[in-house]
């Protein structure tokens, strides 16, 4: 069983050292500094996220996405034929996200690796394994505005462009290359209807010819009622069962070969959990799933968090891992 | 409904002037005391109070020159609520996000003190301005509660008091905005049952500000909530909403936003008055109020002058037109 994040951690904390990306972008905002400036900032904030995801016992870590001002903007500005519009809440969140659509004329396509050099400086200043994440081309898809290409064709072109960030990864031979796709969830806030054929179809084209390890990560609610999730082309599935209390549901004939994202610790509340009732559900899934591959996890990504709380969080997650004194 | 027509007012919020501003920055550092913070802070609701009373502005604000953010300010000033650390919005922006850490008690009046400065300096009415339970809540971590249906039942609670607070002290009008309750829908119910607790028994016209939200979808619901008038970003969402009155009357009293503030446009005034006869297709204007859509914090004084002003000529040029019958056909 393994411990994990799920994809951001904070940028900045409240402690000595912690505010250094915010007053590096503050500066350069100013002139008072060129934009190394912030380049510097942001590569001591990412060895710092890894060196507290690794303190707090994590066995597979994440780079913190600490470059990334929304889980939408940092591939979509990387892709060629997108512009970048105005902000829009992520979910029920107090956070935002810069909405992409297609640009008139431009041919939507992948011109070069998007994650490869922040996937290399994160191996070099981890001593544990590292994930690649990447949001999925349904989300950006749907929480885009699609404009003249309509909601299939623009799922389907981002997820013909992001295949290619897939095999350019899967040739840096990643441990795991997970790709979020919150869009795809139950979400009180979520207003658009779920396609889950386009969902089937753009996973089928993002995955094809990818070899490496990859699983599909989805938070801010349940996909109980996606039909036949469990049949896409991923080796691991990754789910949040805190605000997403009815994916307990998925677990009741769950394929062997599959593992399982156990996202059981609030990422979106200070409050801290007791041990007890996190050992609880790591033995419930043990007990659903059989003896496969868990990764236990917070229920999505870090940053809605502060800096403390979120270190906590995560030594909340490896105790729990390791509480059960079973080793896969 | 036996008053004026398209009376003008605005959301709540008014930029803080550059001396504020430092002093505020000043006083997080320690670099002076929260005496002379505040006697800045009156300075300049004094010179937003004249601002406003010298455009011509019906109903005024106090522009929450004392204020941070509309939630933290309460959530500092209740027992039970504690500040987080930093955590993000956008971009480069922080911001400390509250927590409830325990029973939450009001143990003394919050803004009664700051309406009753601000309605001192002026004959016309000053809203008294909070913070919705649902929002407070939903704008919160929680490390107490465990249920936030328990948690926007006990902050209803302090805000019901504080309102009563304000409408002892005089306040004619009381706002309580809920600007949260468009994200969540499926919990607009609770946030009814909670304003239903902050507004029993006033008389003070009461009205809530809401945005961000694609309210058609949750029209005419919406009217549940209960309160006098219901404050909406109109512009900024494309005058959408407007086609469903027709279908759904829009039944209380309407706050319609002519200006979007998330942009440093000022528009003509032309505009602006297409947008107020838009409106009074669908709404009679007895039942209308004019304001910009949403709280100016964010814009500059000069740009928040400027808007206050557009408003005011569009509404008084558009009331000229309809006294004189000269009302120009729909555009
Ligand atoms: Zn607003």
């Amino acid at each position: 069983m393994i411990a994990t994040a799920v994809s951001h951690y904070p940028k900045l904390g409240d402690g000595p050292g912690e505010q250094a990306l915010r007053l590096a972008i503050g500066r350069v905002d100013r002139g008072e500094a060129g934009p190394e400036e912030i380049e510097r900032a942001a590569e001591a904030m990412t060895a710092a996220a890894i060196k507290e995801q690794e303190a707090a016992g994590l066995d597979l870590v994440t780079d913190g996405q600490i470059r990334w001002q929304d889980p939408i903007t940092y591939a979509a500005t990387r892709l060629q034929g997108l512009e970048i519009g105005g902000l829009l809440r992520w979910f029920e969140s107090n956070t935002y996200f810069r909405q992409p659509r297609p640009s008139p004329g431009i041919e939507l396509a992948w011109t070069g690796p998007i994650l490869r050099e922040d996937l290399e400086f994160a191996r070099r200043h981890a001593t544990r394994p590292v994930k690649a994440v990447l949001t999925g081309p349904y989300t950006i898809g749907t929480l885009s505005d699609p404009s003249h290409l309509g909601h299939r064709r623009f799922v389907l072109e981002l997820a013909r462009a992001l295949n290619q960030e897939l095999r350019s990864l899967a040739e840096a031979r990643p441990e795991w290359i997970q790709v979020d796709e919150p869009a795809i969830v139950n979400n009180p806030s979520v207003r658009y209807e779920r396609d889950f054929s386009l969902f089937r179809d753009a996973m089928a084209v993002l995955t094809e010819g990818v070899d490496a390890p990859l699983s599909l990560y989805t938070y801010h609610g349940d996909v109980a009622d996606v039909p036949k999730l469990l049949e896409l082309p991923f080796r691991l599935f990754g789910f949040d069962f805190v605000q997403g209390p009815a994916n307990w549901d998925l677990l009741r004939e769950w394929p062997q070969e599959k593992g399982l994202g156990l996202g059981i610790v609030d990422a979106r509340n200070v409050r801290l959990e007791e041990i007890g009732s996190l050992v609880e559900q790591v033995g419930r899934a043990v007990a659903l799933t059989g003896e496969g591959l868990i990764h236990v996890s917070p229920s999505c990504g870090l940053e809605f968090l502060p800096r403390e709380t979120a270190r906590r969080k995560l030594e909340l997650v490896a105790r729990a891992t390791h509480a059960q004194g079973v080793t896969v | 409904m036996s008053r004026e027509s398209l009376l003008t007012t605005s959301v709540g919020s008014l930029p803080k002037p550059d001396y504020l501003v430092r002093a505020r920055a000043a006083r997080a550092r320690g670099g002076i005391t929260q005496h002379d913070l505040d006697e800045l802070a009156r300075q300049a609701t004094r010179e937003w109070i004249a601002l406003q009373e010298q455009i011509g502005i019906d109903v005024l604000v106090d522009g929450e020159q004392y204020r941070g953010d509309m939630v933290a300010y309460f959530a500092e000033n209740l027992d039970g609520m504690a500040i987080s650390g930093l955590v993000r919005s956008y971009g480069n922006r922080y911001y400390k996000k509250p927590i409830a850490v325990g029973p939450i008690r009001r143990p003394q009046p919050i803004t009664v003190a700051w309406w009753e400065f601000a309605q001192s300096l002026t004959e016309r009415p000053v809203k008294g301005m909070l913070t919705g339970p649902y929002t407070i809540c939903d704008w919160s971590f929680d490390d107490h509660f465990g249920s936030r249906r328990e948690m926007v039942m006990a902050l209803a609670e302090v805000v019901r008091q504080e309102a009563a607070d304000l409408e002892a002290a005089g306040a004619r009008y009381i706002q309580i905005d809920e600007p949260a309750v468009s994200t969540r829908l499926d919990e607009l119910e609770l946030a009814v049952e909670a304003m239903g607790i902050v507004t029993s028994g006033l008389r003070a016209h009461t009205t809530t500000h809401m945005c961000y939200g694609r309210f058609e979808e949750v029209y005419p619901r919406l009217l549940d909530i209960p309160v006098d008038e219901i404050d909406l970003e109109m512009t900024n969402s494309g005058l959408d909403l407007l086609e469903r009155f027709r279908e759904h009357p829009f039944t209380k009293d309407i706050g319609f936003g002519v200006i979007d503030v998330h942009s440093h446009r000022i528009p003509p005034v032309e505009e602006v008055k297409g947008h107020i006869y838009r409106a009074l297709e669908y709404l009679a204007p007895e039942q209308v109020y004019i304001d910009p859509d949403c709280g100016l914090k964010t814009r500059t004084v000069e740009e928040a002058r400027r808007m206050l002003e557009t408003v005011q000529q569009a509404r008084d040029e558009v009331r000229a037109e309809l006294a004189s019958g000269k009302v120009p056909s729909p555009v």
